[in-house]
Protein backbone atom coordinates (compact mmCIF):
# COMPACT_ATOMS: atom_id res chain seq x y z
CA UNK A 1 0.00 0.00 0.00
CA UNK A 2 2.66 2.46 0.78
CA UNK A 3 4.21 1.33 -2.68
CA UNK A 4 1.30 2.52 -4.11
CA UNK A 5 0.93 6.04 -2.45
CA UNK A 6 4.39 6.24 -3.46
CA UNK A 7 4.36 5.75 -6.66
CA UNK A 8 2.67 8.59 -8.08
CA UNK A 9 4.57 11.24 -5.66
CA UNK A 10 8.03 9.83 -7.30
CA UNK A 11 6.63 10.10 -10.75
CA UNK A 12 5.10 13.57 -10.37
CA UNK A 13 8.44 14.57 -8.39
CA UNK A 14 10.15 13.36 -11.28
CA UNK A 15 8.15 15.26 -14.08
CA UNK A 16 8.16 18.44 -12.13
CA UNK A 17 12.42 17.90 -11.75
CA UNK A 18 12.80 17.44 -15.58
CA UNK A 19 10.56 19.96 -16.55
CA UNK A 20 12.04 22.45 -14.10
CA UNK A 21 15.38 21.36 -15.29
CA UNK A 22 14.89 21.56 -18.89
CA UNK A 23 13.37 25.13 -18.58
CA UNK A 24 16.53 26.38 -16.78
CA UNK A 25 19.46 24.60 -18.71
CA UNK A 26 17.90 25.57 -21.90
CA UNK A 27 16.62 29.27 -20.94
CA UNK A 28 13.36 28.63 -22.33
CA UNK A 29 12.00 32.14 -22.46
CA UNK A 30 8.85 33.39 -19.88
CA UNK A 31 6.35 33.67 -22.29
CA UNK A 32 7.12 30.43 -23.78
CA UNK A 33 7.12 28.41 -21.08
CA UNK A 34 7.17 28.89 -17.09
CA UNK A 35 9.17 26.93 -14.43
CA UNK A 36 6.86 24.70 -11.91
CA UNK A 37 8.87 26.06 -9.09
CA UNK A 38 7.43 29.78 -10.10
CA UNK A 39 3.64 28.97 -10.80
CA UNK A 40 3.82 26.68 -7.28
CA UNK A 41 5.37 29.93 -5.76
CA UNK A 42 2.68 31.87 -7.46
CA UNK A 43 0.18 29.66 -6.12
CA UNK A 44 1.27 29.42 -2.75
CA UNK A 45 1.28 33.22 -2.33
CA UNK A 46 -2.26 33.66 -3.08
CA UNK A 47 -3.18 30.41 -1.96
CA UNK A 48 -6.56 32.39 -0.30
CA UNK A 49 -7.75 33.38 -3.60
CA UNK A 50 -6.96 29.81 -5.02
CA UNK A 51 -8.48 28.03 -2.22
CA UNK A 52 -12.07 30.23 -2.29
CA UNK A 53 -11.88 29.43 -6.05
CA UNK A 54 -11.51 25.32 -5.55
CA UNK A 55 -14.30 25.71 -3.57
CA UNK A 56 -16.83 26.73 -6.38
CA UNK A 57 -14.99 24.87 -9.05
CA UNK A 58 -15.08 21.67 -7.00
CA UNK A 59 -18.64 22.60 -6.44
CA UNK A 60 -19.50 22.91 -10.04
CA UNK A 61 -17.84 19.63 -10.74
CA UNK A 62 -19.59 17.31 -8.32
CA UNK A 63 -22.90 18.65 -8.76
CA UNK A 64 -22.43 18.19 -12.63
CA UNK A 65 -21.26 14.90 -12.23
CA UNK A 66 -24.22 14.08 -9.90
CA UNK A 67 -26.85 15.45 -12.37
CA UNK A 68 -24.94 13.01 -15.19
CA UNK A 69 -24.66 10.12 -13.03
CA UNK A 70 -28.37 10.37 -12.48
CA UNK A 71 -29.50 11.34 -15.96
CA UNK A 72 -26.97 8.03 -16.85
CA UNK A 73 -28.74 5.70 -14.54
CA UNK A 74 -32.14 6.24 -15.52
CA UNK A 75 -31.39 6.92 -19.26
CA UNK A 76 -29.17 3.64 -19.11
CA UNK A 77 -31.36 1.40 -17.76
CA UNK A 78 -34.02 2.18 -20.40
CA UNK A 79 -31.29 2.06 -23.03
CA UNK A 80 -30.04 -1.48 -22.13
CA UNK A 81 -33.27 -2.45 -22.35
CA UNK A 82 -33.99 -1.80 -25.48
CA UNK A 83 -31.78 -2.43 -28.39
CA UNK A 84 -33.73 -0.10 -30.59
CA UNK A 85 -33.62 2.78 -28.39
CA UNK A 86 -29.43 2.52 -27.89
CA UNK A 87 -28.88 2.57 -31.76
CA UNK A 88 -31.29 5.32 -32.21
CA UNK A 89 -29.41 7.17 -28.87
CA UNK A 90 -25.47 6.29 -29.90
CA UNK A 91 -25.73 9.81 -32.54
CA UNK A 92 -26.71 11.57 -30.08
CA UNK A 93 -24.27 10.67 -27.34
CA UNK A 94 -21.60 10.86 -29.80
CA UNK A 95 -22.56 14.56 -31.06
CA UNK A 96 -22.85 15.80 -27.40
CA UNK A 97 -18.99 14.37 -27.20
CA UNK A 98 -17.48 16.00 -30.37
CA UNK A 99 -19.28 19.28 -30.56
CA UNK A 100 -16.79 21.89 -29.03
CA UNK A 101 -17.97 23.81 -26.12
CA UNK A 102 -17.48 27.03 -27.83
CA UNK A 103 -20.32 26.02 -30.20
CA UNK A 104 -23.05 26.58 -27.43
CA UNK A 105 -21.45 27.90 -23.76
CA UNK A 106 -22.60 31.33 -24.61
CA UNK A 107 -25.97 30.44 -25.80
CA UNK A 108 -26.10 28.07 -22.38
CA UNK A 109 -25.24 31.32 -20.39
CA UNK A 110 -27.44 33.61 -22.39
CA UNK A 111 -30.19 30.62 -21.45
CA UNK A 112 -29.43 29.78 -18.10
CA UNK A 113 -27.74 32.96 -16.76
CA UNK A 114 -24.17 34.00 -15.12
CA UNK A 115 -23.04 32.35 -12.10
CA UNK A 116 -23.63 28.33 -11.30
CA UNK A 117 -26.13 26.85 -13.26
CA UNK A 118 -24.54 27.01 -16.96
CA UNK A 119 -21.54 25.03 -14.82
CA UNK A 120 -23.71 22.57 -14.03
CA UNK A 121 -25.28 22.07 -17.40
CA UNK A 122 -22.09 21.93 -19.41
CA UNK A 123 -20.55 19.43 -16.60
CA UNK A 124 -23.42 17.48 -16.71
CA UNK A 125 -24.24 17.35 -20.33
CA UNK A 126 -20.72 16.31 -20.97
CA UNK A 127 -20.04 13.59 -18.40
CA UNK A 128 -23.26 11.80 -19.46
CA UNK A 129 -22.38 10.60 -22.78
CA UNK A 130 -19.69 8.31 -20.77
CA UNK A 131 -21.54 7.57 -17.93
CA UNK A 132 -24.27 5.72 -20.65
CA UNK A 133 -22.50 3.94 -22.33
CA UNK A 134 -20.80 2.54 -18.96
CA UNK A 135 -24.33 1.71 -17.81
CA UNK A 136 -25.26 0.13 -20.66
CA UNK A 137 -22.26 -1.79 -21.04
CA UNK A 138 -22.44 -3.25 -17.15
CA UNK A 139 -25.94 -3.80 -17.11
CA UNK A 140 -26.33 -5.98 -20.36
CA UNK A 141 -22.71 -7.57 -19.25
CA UNK A 142 -24.99 -9.10 -15.84
CA UNK A 143 -24.37 -13.20 -15.59
CA UNK A 144 -27.04 -14.61 -17.82
CA UNK A 145 -26.95 -17.44 -15.37
CA UNK A 146 -28.20 -14.82 -12.54
CA UNK A 147 -30.79 -13.21 -15.13
CA UNK A 148 -32.39 -16.71 -15.76
CA UNK A 149 -32.18 -17.67 -11.98
CA UNK A 150 -34.30 -14.20 -11.30
CA UNK A 151 -36.77 -15.35 -14.45
CA UNK A 152 -37.17 -18.88 -12.73
CA UNK A 153 -38.74 -17.31 -9.36
CA UNK A 154 -40.38 -14.42 -11.48
CA UNK A 155 -38.50 -11.42 -10.32
CA UNK A 156 -39.76 -7.81 -11.24
CA UNK A 157 -37.75 -5.90 -13.76
CA UNK A 158 -37.28 -3.31 -10.98
CA UNK A 159 -35.61 -6.11 -8.97
CA UNK A 160 -33.43 -7.54 -11.67
CA UNK A 161 -32.42 -3.99 -12.02
CA UNK A 162 -31.84 -3.28 -8.34
CA UNK A 163 -30.19 -6.70 -7.34
CA UNK A 164 -28.20 -7.81 -10.60
CA UNK A 165 -27.89 -5.21 -13.47
CA UNK A 166 -27.05 -2.55 -11.36
CA UNK A 167 -24.34 -3.83 -8.92
CA UNK A 168 -22.94 -5.25 -12.20
CA UNK A 169 -22.77 -1.98 -13.91
CA UNK A 170 -20.69 -1.10 -11.13
CA UNK A 171 -17.46 -1.67 -12.37
CA UNK A 172 -17.49 0.03 -15.39
CA UNK A 173 -19.68 3.21 -13.66
CA UNK A 174 -16.22 3.71 -11.71
CA UNK A 175 -13.43 3.21 -14.61
CA UNK A 176 -15.90 6.34 -16.36
CA UNK A 177 -15.48 8.30 -13.18
CA UNK A 178 -11.81 8.45 -13.38
CA UNK A 179 -12.00 9.37 -16.95
CA UNK A 180 -15.10 12.23 -16.00
CA UNK A 181 -13.61 13.48 -13.36
CA UNK A 182 -10.76 14.98 -15.18
CA UNK A 183 -13.30 16.45 -17.99
CA UNK A 184 -15.72 17.34 -15.14
CA UNK A 185 -12.68 19.66 -14.43
CA UNK A 186 -11.83 20.77 -17.54
CA UNK A 187 -15.70 21.50 -18.40
CA UNK A 188 -15.72 23.86 -15.00
CA UNK A 189 -12.84 25.35 -15.37
CA UNK A 190 -13.44 26.52 -18.86
CA UNK A 191 -17.34 27.48 -18.55
CA UNK A 192 -15.96 29.40 -15.71
CA UNK A 193 -13.66 31.48 -17.67
CA UNK A 194 -16.67 32.30 -20.04
CA UNK A 195 -19.78 32.87 -17.99
CA UNK A 196 -18.60 36.02 -16.34
CA UNK A 197 -19.08 35.63 -12.98
CA UNK A 198 -15.47 36.30 -11.69
CA UNK A 199 -15.78 33.06 -9.87
CA UNK A 200 -13.97 29.59 -9.80
CA UNK A 201 -10.09 28.79 -10.84
CA UNK A 202 -11.45 29.18 -14.90
CA UNK A 203 -12.22 32.99 -14.31
CA UNK A 204 -8.84 32.94 -12.36
CA UNK A 205 -7.12 31.60 -15.42
CA UNK A 206 -9.41 33.65 -18.45
CA UNK A 207 -8.40 36.92 -16.25
CA UNK A 208 -4.56 36.09 -16.38
CA UNK A 209 -4.91 34.61 -20.04
CA UNK A 210 -6.08 38.01 -20.98
CA UNK A 211 -3.30 40.15 -19.23
CA UNK A 212 0.27 39.07 -20.90
CA UNK A 213 1.81 40.40 -17.14
CA UNK A 214 0.13 37.15 -15.09
CA UNK A 215 1.44 34.34 -17.17
CA UNK A 216 2.01 33.14 -13.40
CA UNK A 217 -1.15 33.50 -12.43
CA UNK A 218 -2.36 31.06 -15.58
CA UNK A 219 0.35 28.58 -14.89
CA UNK A 220 -0.68 28.89 -11.20
CA UNK A 221 -4.64 28.21 -12.39
CA UNK A 222 -3.70 25.04 -14.44
CA UNK A 223 -1.82 23.77 -11.19
CA UNK A 224 -4.53 24.25 -8.68
CA UNK A 225 -6.35 22.00 -11.32
CA UNK A 226 -3.94 19.40 -11.97
CA UNK A 227 -4.16 19.28 -7.82
CA UNK A 228 -7.78 19.00 -7.59
CA UNK A 229 -7.44 16.14 -10.32
CA UNK A 230 -4.90 14.58 -8.42
CA UNK A 231 -7.03 14.70 -5.22
CA UNK A 232 -10.00 13.49 -6.88
CA UNK A 233 -8.40 10.65 -8.75
CA UNK A 234 -6.78 9.25 -5.07
CA UNK A 235 -10.50 9.83 -3.81
CA UNK A 236 -12.13 8.05 -6.36
CA UNK A 237 -9.68 4.71 -5.48
CA UNK A 238 -10.46 4.76 -2.35
CA UNK A 239 -13.84 4.98 -2.85
CA UNK A 240 -13.72 2.29 -5.30
CA UNK A 241 -12.04 -0.57 -3.09
CA UNK A 242 -14.17 -0.06 -0.59
CA UNK A 243 -17.60 -0.27 -2.60
CA UNK A 244 -15.64 -3.15 -5.38
CA UNK A 245 -13.80 -4.71 -2.64
CA UNK A 246 -15.76 -8.30 -4.61
CA UNK A 247 -14.14 -7.68 -8.00
CA UNK A 248 -11.32 -8.79 -9.75
CA UNK A 249 -10.12 -5.79 -10.26
CA UNK A 250 -9.62 -4.91 -6.72
CA UNK A 251 -7.81 -8.47 -5.82
CA UNK A 252 -5.83 -9.58 -8.72
CA UNK A 253 -2.13 -8.64 -8.18
CA UNK A 254 0.65 -7.75 -11.04
CA UNK A 255 3.33 -10.21 -10.58
CA UNK B 1 -43.99 -32.84 -3.88
CA UNK B 2 -45.01 -32.40 -7.82
CA UNK B 3 -46.55 -34.55 -10.44
CA UNK B 4 -45.20 -33.78 -13.86
CA UNK B 5 -47.36 -34.46 -16.71
CA UNK B 6 -46.08 -33.95 -20.48
CA UNK B 7 -48.84 -34.66 -23.34
CA UNK B 8 -47.95 -34.50 -26.88
CA UNK B 9 -45.07 -31.68 -26.15
CA UNK B 10 -43.05 -30.08 -28.82
CA UNK B 11 -40.96 -27.43 -29.17
CA UNK B 12 -39.05 -26.21 -32.14
CA UNK B 13 -37.28 -22.72 -32.12
CA UNK B 14 -38.63 -21.77 -36.29
CA UNK B 15 -38.07 -24.79 -38.79
CA UNK B 16 -35.48 -26.47 -36.12
CA UNK B 17 -37.40 -29.07 -34.28
CA UNK B 18 -35.78 -29.26 -30.52
CA UNK B 19 -38.48 -31.90 -28.99
CA UNK B 20 -40.42 -34.28 -30.96
CA UNK B 21 -43.87 -34.91 -29.73
CA UNK B 22 -43.17 -36.33 -26.21
CA UNK B 23 -45.49 -37.57 -23.19
CA UNK B 24 -44.22 -38.64 -20.10
CA UNK B 25 -45.60 -38.93 -16.22
CA UNK B 26 -43.10 -38.13 -13.65
CA UNK B 27 -44.15 -39.05 -10.08
CA UNK B 28 -44.34 -36.87 -7.05
CA UNK B 29 -41.08 -37.27 -5.07
CA UNK B 30 -39.02 -39.07 -7.44
CA UNK B 31 -35.82 -38.27 -8.55
CA UNK B 32 -35.82 -38.27 -12.74
CA UNK B 33 -32.61 -37.88 -14.68
CA UNK B 34 -32.29 -36.89 -17.89
CA UNK B 35 -28.88 -38.27 -20.14
CA UNK B 36 -28.22 -37.99 -23.64
CA UNK B 37 -25.68 -36.24 -26.40
CA UNK B 38 -24.59 -32.59 -26.25
CA UNK B 39 -26.82 -30.05 -28.05
CA UNK B 40 -30.16 -33.19 -27.90
CA UNK B 41 -32.43 -30.60 -26.54
CA UNK B 42 -32.24 -31.77 -22.94
CA UNK B 43 -31.83 -27.98 -21.86
CA UNK B 44 -34.43 -26.98 -23.46
CA UNK B 45 -37.06 -29.22 -22.10
CA UNK B 46 -35.70 -28.15 -18.58
CA UNK B 47 -36.68 -24.88 -19.40
CA UNK B 48 -39.86 -25.75 -21.04
CA UNK B 49 -40.88 -27.46 -17.69
CA UNK B 50 -39.57 -24.68 -15.42
CA UNK B 51 -42.14 -22.23 -17.71
CA UNK B 52 -39.23 -20.49 -18.77
CA UNK B 53 -39.75 -21.64 -22.12
CA UNK B 54 -43.31 -21.84 -24.04
CA UNK B 55 -43.89 -25.48 -25.70
CA UNK B 56 -44.79 -25.17 -29.77
CA UNK B 57 -47.41 -27.68 -29.02
CA UNK B 58 -49.06 -30.37 -26.80
CA UNK B 59 -48.77 -29.91 -23.20
CA UNK B 60 -47.05 -29.68 -19.33
CA UNK B 61 -48.48 -29.46 -15.96
CA UNK B 62 -46.91 -29.53 -12.75
CA UNK B 63 -50.00 -30.90 -10.45
CA UNK B 64 -52.04 -29.63 -12.43
CA UNK B 65 -51.18 -26.35 -12.71
CA UNK B 66 -49.01 -24.71 -15.48
CA UNK B 67 -45.34 -24.07 -15.65
CA UNK B 68 -45.57 -20.06 -15.75
CA UNK B 69 -48.35 -20.13 -13.07
CA UNK B 70 -46.10 -22.75 -10.81
CA UNK B 71 -43.11 -20.42 -11.58
CA UNK B 72 -44.96 -16.98 -10.46
CA UNK B 73 -46.00 -18.97 -7.55
CA UNK B 74 -42.46 -20.08 -6.76
CA UNK B 75 -42.82 -23.77 -6.95
CA UNK B 76 -40.27 -24.19 -9.23
CA UNK B 77 -36.59 -23.93 -8.14
CA UNK B 78 -33.61 -23.89 -10.55
CA UNK B 79 -29.56 -24.79 -9.88
CA UNK B 80 -28.44 -23.82 -13.61
CA UNK B 81 -24.82 -25.37 -14.67
CA UNK B 82 -23.37 -21.75 -13.30
CA UNK B 83 -23.44 -21.61 -9.86
CA UNK B 84 -24.68 -17.96 -10.98
CA UNK B 85 -23.93 -16.21 -7.44
CA UNK B 86 -23.65 -12.18 -6.82
CA UNK B 87 -19.95 -11.66 -6.25
CA UNK B 88 -21.28 -8.59 -4.11
CA UNK B 89 -23.13 -10.79 -1.96
CA UNK B 90 -21.97 -13.01 0.99
CA UNK B 91 -22.50 -16.80 1.13
CA UNK B 92 -25.59 -16.42 3.41
CA UNK B 93 -26.93 -13.42 1.27
CA UNK B 94 -26.74 -15.25 -1.63
CA UNK B 95 -28.49 -18.40 -0.19
CA UNK B 96 -31.18 -16.65 0.11
CA UNK B 97 -31.12 -14.09 -2.85
CA UNK B 98 -34.61 -16.10 -4.28
CA UNK B 99 -36.24 -15.65 -1.03
CA UNK B 100 -35.41 -11.57 -1.34
CA UNK B 101 -37.23 -11.30 -4.42
CA UNK B 102 -40.63 -11.45 -5.35
CA UNK B 103 -41.06 -11.61 -1.88
CA UNK B 104 -45.20 -12.17 -2.09
CA UNK B 105 -44.79 -15.74 -3.42
CA UNK B 106 -42.54 -16.88 -0.37
CA UNK B 107 -44.13 -20.20 0.83
CA UNK B 108 -44.89 -19.87 4.63
CA UNK B 109 -42.10 -22.90 5.27
CA UNK B 110 -39.19 -21.19 3.53
CA UNK B 111 -36.06 -23.11 4.91
CA UNK B 112 -33.57 -20.82 6.69
CA UNK B 113 -30.15 -21.34 4.99
CA UNK B 114 -28.02 -20.78 8.03
CA UNK B 115 -29.21 -24.37 8.57
CA UNK B 116 -28.79 -25.53 5.19
CA UNK B 117 -25.57 -24.09 4.75
CA UNK B 118 -24.24 -25.76 8.30
CA UNK B 119 -25.65 -28.72 6.53
CA UNK B 120 -23.48 -28.49 3.60
CA UNK B 121 -20.47 -28.27 5.62
CA UNK B 122 -20.40 -24.36 4.78
CA UNK B 123 -21.50 -22.93 8.29
CA UNK B 124 -17.51 -21.56 8.76
CA UNK B 125 -18.39 -19.72 5.45
CA UNK B 126 -21.14 -17.83 5.98
CA UNK B 127 -20.19 -13.96 5.43
CA UNK B 128 -17.57 -15.15 3.16
CA UNK B 129 -17.64 -14.06 -0.77
CA UNK B 130 -18.03 -16.47 -3.75
CA UNK B 131 -14.53 -15.37 -4.95
CA UNK B 132 -13.19 -17.14 -1.74
CA UNK B 133 -14.79 -20.15 -2.32
CA UNK B 134 -14.18 -23.04 -4.24
CA UNK B 135 -15.92 -24.68 -7.49
CA UNK B 136 -17.56 -27.10 -5.40
CA UNK B 137 -18.27 -24.92 -2.58
CA UNK B 138 -19.83 -22.35 -4.91
CA UNK B 139 -21.96 -24.92 -6.28
CA UNK B 140 -23.55 -25.89 -2.56
CA UNK B 141 -24.27 -22.55 -2.39
CA UNK B 142 -26.34 -22.65 -5.50
CA UNK B 143 -28.20 -26.23 -4.32
CA UNK B 144 -28.71 -24.15 -0.69
CA UNK B 145 -30.08 -21.35 -2.42
CA UNK B 146 -32.68 -23.13 -4.61
CA UNK B 147 -34.08 -25.66 -1.44
CA UNK B 148 -34.72 -22.36 0.87
CA UNK B 149 -37.50 -22.28 -1.46
CA UNK B 150 -38.66 -25.45 -0.57
CA UNK B 151 -40.47 -25.88 -3.80
CA UNK B 152 -42.11 -29.05 -4.38
CA UNK B 153 -39.88 -29.17 -8.13
CA UNK B 154 -36.38 -28.54 -8.53
CA UNK B 155 -34.60 -28.41 -11.99
CA UNK B 156 -30.91 -29.08 -12.27
CA UNK B 157 -29.28 -28.15 -15.40
CA UNK B 158 -25.89 -29.97 -15.50
CA UNK B 159 -25.11 -28.53 -12.46
CA UNK B 160 -21.91 -30.50 -11.30
CA UNK B 161 -20.37 -30.46 -15.28
CA UNK B 162 -17.95 -27.87 -14.30
CA UNK B 163 -16.23 -29.61 -11.28
CA UNK B 164 -13.64 -31.96 -11.06
CA UNK B 165 -14.51 -36.01 -10.84
CA UNK B 166 -13.70 -36.07 -7.13
CA UNK B 167 -15.87 -32.88 -6.14
CA UNK B 168 -18.27 -34.71 -8.37
CA UNK B 169 -18.67 -37.31 -6.35
CA UNK B 170 -18.84 -35.75 -2.87
CA UNK B 171 -21.66 -33.15 -4.75
CA UNK B 172 -23.42 -36.54 -5.53
CA UNK B 173 -23.48 -37.49 -2.19
CA UNK B 174 -24.18 -34.30 -0.93
CA UNK B 175 -27.55 -34.02 -3.46
CA UNK B 176 -28.76 -37.68 -1.78
CA UNK B 177 -28.42 -36.75 1.44
CA UNK B 178 -29.91 -33.27 0.44
CA UNK B 179 -33.13 -34.76 -1.26
CA UNK B 180 -33.83 -38.06 0.32
CA UNK B 181 -36.78 -37.61 2.89
CA UNK B 182 -37.92 -34.22 1.67
CA UNK B 183 -40.36 -35.37 -0.56
CA UNK B 184 -39.03 -32.78 -3.40
CA UNK B 185 -39.31 -33.85 -6.85
CA UNK B 186 -35.93 -33.40 -8.68
CA UNK B 187 -35.22 -33.02 -12.97
CA UNK B 188 -31.90 -33.57 -13.57
CA UNK B 189 -30.14 -33.13 -16.51
CA UNK B 190 -26.04 -34.68 -16.99
CA UNK B 191 -23.84 -36.58 -19.18
CA UNK B 192 -22.36 -38.50 -16.85
CA UNK B 193 -24.00 -42.14 -16.41
CA UNK B 194 -22.69 -42.56 -13.05
CA UNK B 195 -24.42 -39.24 -11.72
CA UNK B 196 -27.80 -40.41 -13.35
CA UNK B 197 -27.16 -43.87 -11.77
CA UNK B 198 -26.18 -42.75 -8.28
CA UNK B 199 -28.90 -39.99 -7.78
CA UNK B 200 -31.86 -40.97 -9.91
CA UNK B 201 -34.98 -43.09 -9.31
CA UNK B 202 -35.50 -43.35 -13.33
CA UNK B 203 -33.04 -42.43 -16.09
CA UNK B 204 -34.26 -41.02 -19.35
CA UNK B 205 -31.85 -41.18 -22.36
CA UNK B 206 -32.86 -38.54 -24.96
CA UNK B 207 -31.58 -39.18 -28.57
CA UNK B 208 -29.94 -36.74 -30.27
CA UNK B 209 -31.90 -33.92 -31.88
CA UNK B 210 -34.89 -33.58 -31.83
CA UNK B 211 -34.96 -35.13 -28.56
CA UNK B 212 -37.06 -38.12 -28.08
CA UNK B 213 -37.09 -40.50 -24.80
CA UNK B 214 -35.52 -43.89 -26.19
CA UNK B 215 -34.65 -45.70 -22.49
CA UNK B 216 -36.84 -45.22 -19.36
CA UNK B 217 -34.31 -47.07 -16.89
CA UNK B 218 -35.93 -47.52 -13.53
CA UNK B 219 -32.65 -47.26 -10.96
CA UNK B 220 -33.87 -50.36 -7.90
CA UNK B 221 -30.62 -49.36 -5.72
CA UNK B 222 -32.03 -49.16 -2.05
CA UNK B 223 -32.26 -45.65 -0.21
CA UNK B 224 -30.60 -43.79 1.25
CA UNK B 225 -27.60 -43.98 -0.84
CA UNK B 226 -24.56 -44.05 0.49
CA UNK B 227 -20.95 -43.56 -1.23
CA UNK B 228 -20.62 -47.04 -1.38
CA UNK B 229 -23.59 -47.67 -3.55
CA UNK B 230 -20.97 -47.18 -6.76
CA UNK B 231 -18.90 -50.81 -5.35
CA UNK B 232 -22.20 -51.81 -6.05
CA UNK B 233 -22.64 -54.79 -8.66
CA UNK B 234 -26.31 -53.30 -9.35
CA UNK B 235 -24.86 -50.07 -9.55
CA UNK B 236 -22.05 -51.22 -12.59
CA UNK B 237 -24.91 -53.45 -14.61
CA UNK B 238 -26.97 -50.34 -14.55
CA UNK B 239 -24.95 -48.13 -15.48
CA UNK B 240 -24.09 -50.43 -18.02
CA UNK B 241 -27.35 -50.57 -19.38
CA UNK B 242 -28.00 -46.72 -19.47
CA UNK B 243 -24.40 -46.75 -21.71
CA UNK B 244 -25.97 -49.47 -24.33
CA UNK B 245 -28.79 -47.26 -24.47
CA UNK B 246 -27.24 -44.04 -24.75
CA UNK B 247 -24.85 -45.62 -27.90
CA UNK B 248 -27.95 -47.16 -29.27
CA UNK B 249 -29.97 -43.76 -29.39
CA UNK B 250 -26.38 -42.23 -30.92
CA UNK B 251 -26.43 -45.01 -33.90
CA UNK B 252 -30.34 -44.43 -34.69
Amino acid sequence: MTKRLLAPLVGITVFLALWEGFVRVFEVRKFILRTPSTALHHLWVFRADFLSAAGTTVQHTLVGLLIALTVSLLLGAALSANRFAEWAMQPVLTLIQVVPWVAYVSSVVVWLGAGNPPAYFMVGLGCTPAFVFATVDGMRGADPSTLELMASVDASRWEVLRRVRLPSAAPSLFTASRFNFGFALAISFYVEGANFSNEGIGAIGRRAASQASSADALWASVFAMAILGFVGLILISVIERKVLHWHASQRVRPT
Amino acid sequence: MSRIVLQDLTKSFGELAIVDPLSLQIESGSFVSLIGPSGCGKTTLMRVIAGLETASAGEVTLDGEPPRSARANKRVAMVPQQPGLLPWRTVHSNARLLLDVHRSANPADAVDPSELLHEVGLGGFLDAYPHELSGGMQQRVALVRALTLHAPLLVMDEPFAALDEITRAEMRHILNRLVEGRGVTVLFVTHSIAEAVALSDRVLVSSPRPSRVVADIAVDLPRPRAAEVEDDPRFVELCAQVRHALHGAMRR
